[in-house]
């Protein structure tokens, strides 16, 4: 029935993540809206999720795009108790490796630290064991939706072409 | 969004006083063609939905950016789809004991259940029990057609006569030569978009114009005819020219084609009320009602004949009888089984129409999961081109078990497949990392990524059937059906071949294959579900004569993909409605002739 049912493909990406990052705009815009996350989560939210996105020469990132404050009201709306309990629980697993590597909370941290803390739980990406890598597939899952989902994403990173009118023949080649 | 009420059901103004000349249970594909061949032969006709009528694009809002949509598609919370692993370890009923306010098949669990979310039905209402089966209904006017996935194939002669050809299983009663007009007739009726490829097992259409393919398809396309293979354009049951239908528009190339599942509010691509029904209720020969759910085909006590059809309402749950000289079953392939054994009378003791006890047997479907992606190397990093809005991606149809034997199975499987840019890019959830580097990745390998996944034949045999559950009823207290059905070797064999042969084909073309799948999905998957009522010329063996007549009672028809004798690796809804089609003009004749 479907042309493709494949939630998941199997890419080869240019290697492993990438290390030299614009480290700019890191102050958090402050939650005047969250309806779920503390004022403290949402901050840490919005910093990782634009640090997993972060703007570039063509695009604004996950900040600009409001990615935090997407997951924030899914999640407040949340029928299963399950998903907010998790993120809560990841977050905090998060703070407590921010502490352990840093001695600081993760927004307190400098950009360096953060860096190095976001570098170790994206490392074990593939095979996730502990709480905080665990955290950072579900953080990057949902970073993901939300940003190629938003206007930002669809239009000034991807530049996508479709939902347009297409008066006469379709763009593309012949079957010949 | 604008609420549109319709009247509520107890105020349909429908006169169920009169006898119909004929009534047609069931509003899809199946039903919607018998109601506009029966109508426009001048017979009056009474059209009965189960499902509710929608303004469906409301649903569908097929241009609907992502972002203009609160939660970017997905429907609100409480609303749950049955996944895949939900499937394998559980039994049916799926939705028994749900903490969530909706449950619906895996389909609502693609992107986009906010568009579906009235269009499913909710599992809760309508359980089924037995083996494992993963069964997708829409109970809406025009049912499945509103959201199918447009692939329109002819069959050919080496699924007609398939026994002839490898001695397994029952030719069909009617060869290719004889449904080729009616393949014609919906062709130019509703209109279909493909590329002529001249293939004895895949007979070309009267073709409007053609989706056009990207670069990958054509590098891909000119390699496979090295192997003699094809990769053509997707046939697609959308009108691209434009039909002779005001309430239809030719497709204009923009919306959310790639959306799963499909659907198209301007009624391009074909769906049953817009193509079918729209247009035979203009002839002011047909009656719609909506909300009634058929439970029994009635019978004369006398003739043994069938009477009419007994509904429930499904808003007031009040029972009524439609009266009709003529019966037409269409409610989808295991439906139409369930009815024919609901209707238990003393001359139909196993139920009507089932003296041969083959209804709900000899089910058939197709098998899908295994497939592959390719890396396209020269794609990477090439700027953005439009590759969507387009009817499809790409068919490569079967080249198993053709000129060749195969050692480990019979028949064939082709696969469906896409490439190129779309809205959401698919190359982010096999990018690794994080930061700078992943998002300029993200974006050069946006367009770069070939997939495609095969859809094989499942043989029908008389062990996979479905019978009434003496426990379980549906919402309407009516016994619902029970599976006894699974994948036989021929199946699972054939599945080893899909995924190596995809993997083959990529790589002869010089396509990095970066994904093989093996998986085999859930029994039902394709939601290309045949059999349970077959033709035949033996009435000992069969269900149904060549015009889809029953063998028992000569005024009862059953016109979907119930009476399909094997299941091909085709695609079905163009056959469904060929055959509707032919087995309705014979009917009218008959008819006619006070043969009924």
């Amino acid at each position: 029935m479907t042309i493709s049912r494949r939630e998941m493909l199997q890419a080869t990406a240019a290697g492993a993540a990438a290390m030299a990052l614009p480290l700019v705009n890191v102050a958090p815009t402050a939650p005047q809206t969250a309806k779920f996350f503390t004022p403290a989560e949402f901050a840490l939210v919005d910093e990782m999720s634009d640090m997993i996105i972060p703007t570039d020469q063509q695009s604004g990132g996950a900040r600009a795009a409001g990615v935090a404050a997407y997951i924030d009201a899914r999640l407040a709306e949340s029928f299963e108790p399950e998903p907010p309990q998790r993120w809560r629980a990841g977050i905090q697993a998060v703070e407590a490796l921010s502490r352990e590597m840093s001695g600081k909370p993760f927004m307190e941290s400098t950009p360096e630290q953060r860096l190095a803390l976001l570098t170790r739980i994206a490392a074990a990406e593939s095979d996730p064991k502990t709480d905080a890598e665990k955290f950072f597939r579900e953080i990057k899952s949902s970073t993901i939706r939300a940003y190629y989902t938003s206007k930002i994403g669809i239009h000034d990173d991807q530049q996508y072409k479709g939902n347009v009118i297409q008066p006469g023949e379709y763009a593309g080649y012949d079957a010949t | 969004m604008t609420l549109i009420r319709f009247r509520a059901s107890q105020e349909q103004d429908v006169d169920l006083s009169r006898t119909y000349d004929a009534v047609v249970v069931g509003s899809g594909a199946a039903g919607g063609m018998a109601a506009h061949v029966l109508t426009s032969q001048g017979m009056k006709v009474l059209l009965l939905e189960a499902g509710k009528k929608i303004p469906v694009e409301q649903e569908l809002r097929s241009m609907e950016w992502p972002y203009d949509h609160p939660r970017r598609g997905e429907a609100p919370p409480g609303y749950h789809a049955i996944r895949f692993n939900e499937y394998t370890v559980r039994q049916p009923p799926y939705a028994k004991g749900s903490a969530f306010k909706h449950v619906f098949s895996y389909v609502g669990g693609w992107g986009g259940s906010d568009y579906v979310k009235n269009i499913l039905v909710d599992e809760k209402d309508h359980p089924y029990t037995g083996t494992k089966y993963a069964w997708v209904r829409a109970r809406l006017l025009g049912g499945k057609t509103n959201i199918w996935g447009r692939l329109a194939l002819r069959l050919s002669d080496y699924d007609f006569k398939g026994k002839t050809h490898d001695g397994y299983g029952e030719d069909w009663p009617i060869s290719y030569a004889d449904i080729e007009p009616y393949y014609d007739k919906v062709d130019l009726y509703l209109g279909i978009s493909g590329h002529k490829e001249n293939l004895p097992h895949l007979p070309d259409s009267l073709f409007q114009r053609p989706n056009k393919l990207t670069g990958a398809e054509v590098k891909l396309r000119k390699s496979l005819a090295t192997m003699g293979r094809t990769l053509t354009p997707y046939r697609a049951g959308v009108t691209t020219d434009g039909v002779k239908n005001k309430y239809r528009s030719k497709c204009f190339g923009r919306g959310a084609c790639d959306r799963r599942p499909g659907g198209c509010d301007i009624h391009a691509a074909f769906d049953s009320p817009t193509g079918l029904i729209y247009p035979a209720m203009d002839t002011g020969n047909l009656t719609l009602r909506t909300n009634s759910v058929a439970h029994e085909v009635l019978v004369d006590p006398n003739t043994g004949k069938a009477r009419g059809v007994s509904f429930v309402d499904s808003q007031n749950h009040r029972t009524y009888e439609a009266k009709a000289k003529v019966v037409i079953v269409a409610a989808s392939t295991l439906e139409s089984a369930r009815l024919l054994l609901l209707s238990k009378s003393r001359q139909h003791p196993n139920g009507i129409g089932n003296s041969s006890g083959h209804v709900g047997h000899n089910f058939c479907e197709h098998v899908m999961g295994p497939g592959v992606t390719g890396l396209v190397k020269e794609m990477v990093g090439a700027p953005p081109t439009l590759d969507d809005g387009k009817p499809g991606g790409f068919y490569v149809p079967r080249f198993r078990n053709l000129q060749d034997k195969q050692p480990g199975f019979i028949r064939g499987y082709g696969f469906e497949g896409s490439s190129g840019f779309s809205i959401f890019p698919h190359s982010v959830w096999g990018t690794p990392g994080f930061g700078g580097q992943f998002k300029k990745s993200v974006r050069e390998h946006a367009g770069a990524f070939i997939s495609m996944g095969a859809f094989g034949e499942v043989l029908a045999r008389y062990e996979n059937y479905m019978d009434l559950d003496p426990e379980q009823k549906d919402a309407w207290g009516i016994p619902v059906l029970r599976f006894h059905y699974e994948f036989s070797d021929n199946e699972k064999k054939m599945c080893e071949d899909m995924a190596n042969a995809g993997k083959e084909m990529l790589e002869a073309a010089g396509i990095e294959v970066v994904g093989v799948d093996k998986t085999i999905l859930t029994e039902g998957w394709s939601i290309h579900e045949l059999g349970t009522a077959r033709m035949g010329t033996d009435p000992k063996t069969s269900v149904l004569n060549q015009f889809q007549q029953s063998h028992d009672v000569k005024n009862l028809f059953v016109v979907d993909g119930s009476s399909h004798v094997s299941a091909s690796c085709q695609n079905p809804t163009w056959t469904i409605m060929a055959l509707a089609w032919r087995s309705c003009e014979h009917l009218a004749d008959e008819f006619k002739r006070g043969n009924l």
